[in-house]
């Protein structure tokens, strides 16, 4: 702001010039913010409109917004946004109670961590996305086999997070609790997930991004509706820009997702000592 | 030298807290079982302010965990009243080094929720918080979160919380010891100020010697490896002489506590003593 009020002319107190002032200031920010992002745009324009490429190889990204628009007129871009949202979001929200319940589980049951402990170490790294096959062959092409498939991998991260989360709690804000009488389950409600909850919530931003692009990846591979499916459909076609079309609206679907999920963090960790610095999106 | 109460009249009042004959033995994840504690007896009068003085790793905190219930006693026994420990309870309330707030809660809520475990009714714990806030100098603060406040703020704040739920005996874990020196200065006068106003027996943790004679009525000192008492030293000096740090005995005292524990440093260090 004290920029701002710099730049002002010294007889201009208040008032629309301030304010106009103001509104450039933020704009200039915001564009700063997204300079690269611009840039890559344009150089896309330029090279498609160059004859560099063919416009099957390369549609200009003006061709593509234009798609987008059309689809968006039709109806076809809700339709397929919210399918693979609905996906997407029921698998995350699958991924985030049950992660969370076996995660607690294994850090205070010594029977839950022996049977869980194995899976998680074999299945963390493997690309669970593998197990599609069999999904498909036991639950069919729909929705059911697809959010199967997404928890099938979402879920990991959560009951990593969890775990790990409980186990750094401080030894002695437990004891302060046990010290002012809590019992066993006011413990866990009350101490133990407050506590952890900055690193659950680590694990809840790693899972939600990544349900969505195994979303987009179950439907590329199983067809139907979906932003995915769309897009293998457009490719079936040889459309390069509904291909390309599909491509920017996964882009932006993810970054919204991803930007609401940090709001909802600031939100819910508002005592978190991150909230009270600068971030950095 | 003044002593602050009558001793012959606490001497034959039978010991409020009984520690006798207690080892421990802490377990690391991996390695070898270390003995923290051997066969350490111990006795506390009510409203009696002791200090337990020696080097890091003498086990001075676990023998505060033991009594406070955290951990178990591998042998011996410790009794409060005459019961013996058997878990943590609220007739004895802990004050740790890291303050270890709930950070997720306010100043208030931090003080309501021992309130609220107790089953104290709603206005009354409201009113108890803010009482309790005022008393460590906090009004204004309330709604604060603990990441907002300083070191010595958080550390009123812990006080606060453990006075709040009114316990016979408060057991401080080196409270002062994260904080900077003049803040450490004035929570020592605060910390006597306020156990005057609520008489309460102090077991208190520390490798400060100053910070023992000024504060304790009696000093244990401790040897390492095994953690043991090695001896009790009546340190009774007018608290509310301003410029009792100066005073020939204080400062003979000082220097007699701090032979004492220099060579448990070096043990403790593994340097043999000279």
């Amino acid at each position: 702001m004290a920029r701002v009020t710099q730049i002002m002319p010294a007889d201009a107190p208040g008032g629309l010039p301030e304010k106009a002032a103001r509104l450039v200031y933020w704009l200039f920010g915001a564009f700063t913010r997204v300079f690269s992002i611009v840039l890559l745009l344009a150089a896309w324009e330029i090279l498609a409109r160059s004859g560099t490429f063919t416009h099957f190889q390369l549609p200009a990204f003006s061709e593509v917004v234009e798609r987008i628009g059309s689809d968006a007129w039709s109806g076809d871009l809700w339709i397929n946004t919210a399918l693979t949202l609905y996906r997407a979001l029921t698998a995350f929200a699958i991924c985030a109670v049950f992660g969370v319940i076996i995660g607690m589980a294994m850090s205070r049951s010594a029977i839950a961590n022996w049977f869980f402990d194995p899976i998680i170490s074999v299945g963390f790294p493997m690309p669970k996305i593998a197990f599609l096959p069999v999904v498909i062959l036991w639950l069919g092409v729909y929705d059911v086999s697809k959010i199967t498939i997404i928890v099938i991998d979402a879920i990991f991260p959560v009951i990593a997070a969890t775990v790990i989360a409980i186990q750094g709690v401080e030894r002695e804000l437990i004891w302060s609790a046990r010290n002012m009488g809590a019992n066993n389950r006011e413990l866990l409600t009350q101490i133990v997930l407050p506590a952890a909850s900055p690193q659950i919530m680590t694990g809840l931003q790693v899972a939600l991004p990544l349900s969505l692009i195994v979303a987009v990846v179950a439907e590329m591979l199983m067809g139907g509706y979906g932003l995915g499916g769309a897009m293998m459909t457009a490719s079936r076609f040889a459309n390069s820009t509904g291909v390309f079309a599909g491509i920017v609206e996964i882009a932006v679907v993810g970054y919204c997702l991803v930007k609401v999920m940090a709001l909802i963090r600031r939100r819910l960790l508002i005592w978190h000592q991150e909230s009270n610095e600068p971030t950095t999106a | 030298m003044a002593a602050v109460r009558d001793a012959s009249a606490v001497m034959a009042a039978p010991a409020q807290i009984v520690v006798d004959g207690v080892s421990h033995l802490y377990r690391p994840p991996r390695g070898r079982a270390v003995l923290a504690l051997e066969r350490v007896s111990l006795e506390v009068q009510n409203r009696e302010f002791i200090a337990l003085l020696g080097p890091s790793g003498c086990g001075k905190s676990t023998l505060l965990y033991l009594i406070g219930g955290f951990l178990p006693a591998e042998t011996g026994a410790i009794r409060v009243d005459g019961n013996p420990v058997a878990g943590p309870g609220p007739d004895r309330g802990i004050v740790f080094q890291h303050f270890a707030l709930f950070p997720w809660k306010t100043v208030r809520g931090n003080i309501l929720y021992g309130l609220e475990r107790q089953g104290m009714p709603r206005e009354e714990r409201e009113k108890r918080a803010l009482d309790f806030i005022e008393l460590v100098g906090l009004s204004g603060f309330e709604d604060s979160f603990p990441s907002q406040l300083s070191g010595g703020m958080r550390q009123r704040c812990a006080i606060a919380r453990t006075l709040a739920f009114d316990p016979k005996i408060l057991l401080m874990d080196e409270p002062f010891g994260a904080l900077d020196a003049q803040t450490r200065g004035l929570m020592q006068s605060e910390l006597l100020r306020i156990w005057q106003r609520t008489p309460k027996t102090v077991i208190f943790v520390t490798h400060d010697v100053q910070e023992a004679v000024y504060l304790a009525d009696r000093v244990a000192v401790m040897s390492a490896r095994p953690g043991r008492i090695k001896t009790i030293v009546d340190t009774k000096f007018d608290k509310t002489d301003p410029h009792v740090h100066k005073a020939k005995a204080f400062v003979e005292k000082v220097d007699e506590l701090w032979d004492l524990v220099k060579d448990e440093a070096l043990k403790a260090q593994g340097v043999r003593a000279p």
